[in-house]
């Protein structure tokens, strides 16, 4: 029997890695199932919510259309890799303080496409800030105190009426 | 007081569930595994409507990995589920109703051997003629869904006499409302555990658990206590999960295979098998006499409740009952017919009916207005139920100045303003920032009067218990689920604000059959005044009992006593240290055999009198919105949107922001975007790809929430729900903005971008291009 196991080799939030798994794995569910890492939820499993946002070399992506294969020597970072040690990043805790989150599950995704965005572009208009955030769906907040924790943590968000 | 942060900086508290939110840490009921579990499928129908002549299992179970199948015949128990009333097959075996039906499942090593395993079951149909159609459901020689008939329920009120005589306008339309779904970001699943002892562990999102435990209990033929479901914490709900979804099926088949069963449904499967909101077709006549006082009030409801009943009945009467909105009209003549089709099953959703035919009666304020040339806002107020006039139903109801306080405060607002600025109905845009000349802003409002608790003739039963655990902990034990609505956080400031201690002294438990008492579900917006209520019946005794302790360990009179932070401090020495800690207590009432406790039962206040249905607390809201249309793609934006609620006091600030928020948001789509369309009884999306739930692009630049808080002395019913309350008025405001805008009437919803642009005289289009 001809051995198709492939072993994908990658870094996990900071944490080189080496998993069997078939090449069409979703990363999505490698991280669910294989690695216990269920911070990164899945809920359309199209791409289109954004729960199971990760970072792939520093930009968010839907590890549910991330397969295994392309995410070979490249760095991933899920949720549980987002907060340094104990102290939480500021997003999370902006998050926190401001009501930005409900009944939680699409709140991992929506904090991983933050740290991107106050990685990248740390004085975003509003508009800038709904481009980065529109993929990723809640429905529990209305969004309004995900915008609140945005201009919170250290984001200056043009109001434009 | 206008809600936010800084309004509300006292108990604007960090929610105790939210850390580990954030960090990713929290494990939901599906996120959970066990070792040795087996992943479990569902057989869905093929058709929606159909017979089954046979089920062969047999190549799914000689399938290697396949661990159990299971179809109707392995049901111990009852065959039927049903929130009110078992109605819903389990595992269907003579007939299909829906697509949604399950025939068999199947428990597997992997979920992809599952998911092949589903596909080796064959099952010959016959099919059979499709209900799709709720208007001719009940034509004659329509098949018959049930023994009983295509019709599942029939609501009536009448008040006066019914005659438009003497009726100077007359306004009669048909409203539609949208198959909304709940799109909870979880769908529905969990882990089911069957234990060494024989008992059965069920781990799964509801917002009942001892409801899930007694239907479960029925259909495996087990005691109630032989089951323990955990039911907390849930990845969002909004009424879609109070029914059962997977757990039928997860129980059975733990109890096949004697090994625990993961399940977590597709989205796919979760559109399909998942309840949504009736769609109603409301038809309104309304008059009024000469100077603006409602005469007369005809109302047809008639609702789509799909394949089975689940909460049709009771829906049906909210609707009803809150057809007539927060006014006082002399003669009414409500209708309501819910029947059934071969369509998806429709239920409980975030404000229960209200939604409809608040979007039909607030709609038909505005035609009124416009033709007797007044404004809608002072037409509401002509017509605005005064204190002491009985509800809707001509009960008796708790009084309160909530529908004129919110009136009057919407007034204040500055969207206000800037709508006052406007002729009703002249289609002018307001002083505008935006520049676009195909562009045209409207602002438009509405209002809303809500019950409260599930209404006359539903048990409404509640209970709580207080203790203090040998660690020294103040632990309150509620059976409340937390799917986000924020219970922790609620819970959390009523304990500090009853016992005056800290954060650390207390412990909360919820959402656990073995460890909570029966608390009625987590639903109709009661919980957060179901849990005042214990404890206003629970303090005298609990603190009594420690403050005796404490007396006889300090030799200081209880009457010198107080709880406090840490322990029992002497009266004004809150600050001070404590005389004696809870742990020392603790200890001491371990020592003595006496443990500390209170628990309480009591039912959710109804009226005394009154059609069932009734409710007795009512809460109210206004609601204004600022739109842009878009003339060259019909397309709507809500730009600001401005609520005023009046549900008694705040408990927790960020949770009723958020709930406001939070229903805004979702009664965005209701309006906008959200159609679970089905045609000849098939779902037509599957997935947010083509279900459009809002969006951040989507979500209006400016929410303010302004929160009323006073209630009339000697009121003993305290903070009502704000649950649903904030999701009820939205769409009958955006549309009256569009009126407003474009001179377009709407009374279709989700409304259609098409249509607007058709509406549009070409001529009128030509200049705004220019």
């Amino acid at each position: 029997m001809i051995n198709t196991t492939y072993v994908l080799k990658c870094a996990i939030n900071g944490k080189a890695v080496a998993i069997p798994v078939p090449a069409s794995k979703r990363m999505s569910d490698i991280l669910r199932d294989d690695l216990l890492l269920t911070g990164t939820k899945v809920s359309c499993e199209i791409g289109r919510c954004g729960a199971c946002m990760v970072l792939l070399d520093g930009k968010p992506v839907n590890s549910c259309l991330l397969m295994a294969y392309q995410a070979a020597g490249r760095e991933v970072t899920t949720i549980e890799g987002i907060s340094a040690g104990e102290d939480l990043h500021p997003v999370q805790q902006a998050m926190l303080e401001e009501g930005g989150l409900q009944c939680g599950y699409c709140t991992a995704g929506m904090v991983v496409t933050l740290t991107a965005l106050w990685e990248i572009n740390p004085a975003p208009t509003r508009a800038e800030a709904e481009q980065a955030l529109c993929g990723n769906i809640c429905r529990c907040t209305g969004y309004e105190g995900i915008f609140r924790a945005v201009e919170r943590c250290g984001l200056s968000i043009k109001r434009e009426g | 007081m206008l809600l936010n942060r800084e309004t509300y900086a006292k108990k604007w508290i960090i929610r105790p569930d939210g850390e580990e939110k954030v960090t990713g840490k929290l494990r939901y009921l599906t996120d959970l595994t066990a070792p040795g579990m087996l992943y479990g499928k569902v057989l869905r129908s093929r058709y929606p409507h159909a017979w089954i002549l046979s089920i062969d299992t047999t190549k799914a179970r000689q399938l290697p990995g396949v661990r159990a199948v299971v179809t109707a015949k392995d049901v111990p128990g009852m065959n039927l589920f049903g929130i009110a009333f078992p109605h819903q097959p389990v595992l269907c075996h003579d007939r299909v109703r829906y697509i949604g039906d399950a025939l068999a499942a199947v428990a597997a090593d992997t979920e992809e051997l599952a998911e092949y395993a589903l596909s080796l079951i064959e099952v010959v149909y016959e099919p059979l003629p499709v209900v799709d159609d709720p208007e001719t459901a009940l034509d004659e020689g329509v098949m018959k869904l049930h023994p009983e008939g295509n019709l599942l329920h029939r609501t009536s009120l009448q008040q006066g006499e019914m005659s438009f005589a003497g009726c100077a306008h007359i306004v009669e339309e048909t409203y539609h409302t949208p198959r909304q779904m709940h799109t909870y970001m979880e769908t529905e699943g969990g882990l089911f555990i069957p234990e060494a002892d024989g008992r059965l562990t069920v781990y799964s999102p509801t917002q009942h658990g001892y409801k899930d435990r007694m239907q479960l209990a029925r259909i495996l033929a087990m005691a109630e206590e032989q089951i323990r479901v955990i039911s907390s914490p849930i990845g969002g709900s909004f009424g879609g999960k109070d029914e059962l979804n997977v757990q039928p099926f997860g129980a059975l088949l733990a109890l096949q295979t004697g090994s625990p069963i993961k399940m977590h449904n597709s989205r796919k499967e979760s559109v399909i098998a998942g309840i949504k909101r009736h769609p109603m077709r409301i038809r309104m006549k309304t008059g009024v006499d000469e100077a603006g006082h409602m005469v007369a009030h005809q109302v047809r409801i008639l609702a789509d409740t799909g394949a089975y009943a689940t909460l049709g009945c009771e829906v049906l009467n909210f609707a009803t009952e809150h057809a007539i909105g927060p006014y006082t009209i002399p003669n009414i003549d409500v209708e309501g017919t819910s029947v059934y089709t071969n369509n998806g099953v429709s239920g409980e959703f975030r404000g229960f009916g209200g939604n409809q035919v608040i979007f039909a009666v607030e709609s038909q304020i505005e035609r009124l207005a416009e033709k007797l040339g007044m404004d809608a806002w002072e037409l509401r107020k002509l017509n605005l139920r005064a204190p002491g006039d009985p509800g809707p139903m001509g009960q008796k109801i708790v009084q309160t100045e909530g529908a004129s306080q919110v009136w009057s405060k919407m007034m204040e607002s500055a969207l206000w303003a800037k709508r006052a600025k406007l002729q009703p109905g002249s289609g002018q845009s307001p002083p505008s920032e935006s520049q676009d000349p195909w562009t045209r802003r409207g602002i438009g409002a509405a209002m809303v009067m809500h019950g409260a608790g599930l209404g006359l003739g539903i048990p409404d039963h509640s209970g709580g218990r207080l203790e203090l655990t040998p660690e020294g902990k103040i632990q309150a034990s509620f059976g409340f689920e937390e799917f986000g609505q924020g219970l922790y956080a609620a819970l959390t400031l009523m304990l500090q604000d009853v016992f005056g201690c800290a954060t650390d002294d207390i412990v909360i438990v919820i959402g656990d059959t073995d460890r909570v008492p029966s608390s009625g579900s987590s639903t109709a917006s009661r919980a957060t005044t179901m849990m005042w209520r214990a404890l206003q019946r629970l303090r005298p005794p609990f603190v009594h009992t420690l403050l005796q302790l404490a007396s006889e360990w300090a030799g200081i009179a209880a009457a010198e006593l107080a709880t406090g932070a840490g322990g029992i401090h002497r009266i004004g020495d809150e600050a001070g240290t404590p005389v004696v800690t809870y742990a020392q207590l603790a200890e001491a009432a371990e020592a003595a055999a006496k443990p500390i406790l209170a628990h309480t039962e009591f039912d959710y206040p109804t009226t005394p009198e009154g059609l069932v249905g009734a409710h007795y607390l009512y809460s109210y809201a206004a609601v204004a919105v600022e739109v842009e249309v878009n003339m060259l793609t019909g397309r709507v934006k809500v730009i600001q949107t401005d609520h005023v609620i009046a549900a008694g006091p705040v408990i927790n600030p960020m949770g009723f922001l958020g709930q406001i928020e939070g229903g805004s948001g979702m009664a965005l789509g209701f309006t906008l975007t959200e159609d679970a369309v089905m045609k000849e009884s098939a779902y037509l999306r599957h997935n947010l790809d083509t279900y459009l739930v809002p969006t951040f692009k989507d979500s209006p630049h400016i929410i303010r929430v302004e929160a009323i808080e006073e209630l009339p002395v000697g009121d003993t019913f305290g903070p009502r729900g704000v649950g649903e309350i904030g999701s009820v008025g939205l769409a009958p405001a955006i549309t009256a903005a569009v009126r407003q805008a474009t001179g377009i009437w709407v009374s279709r919803l989700p409304l259609s971008p098409e249509d607007i642009v058709q509406s549009i005289d070409w001529l009128e289009r030509v200049e705004a291009i220019d």
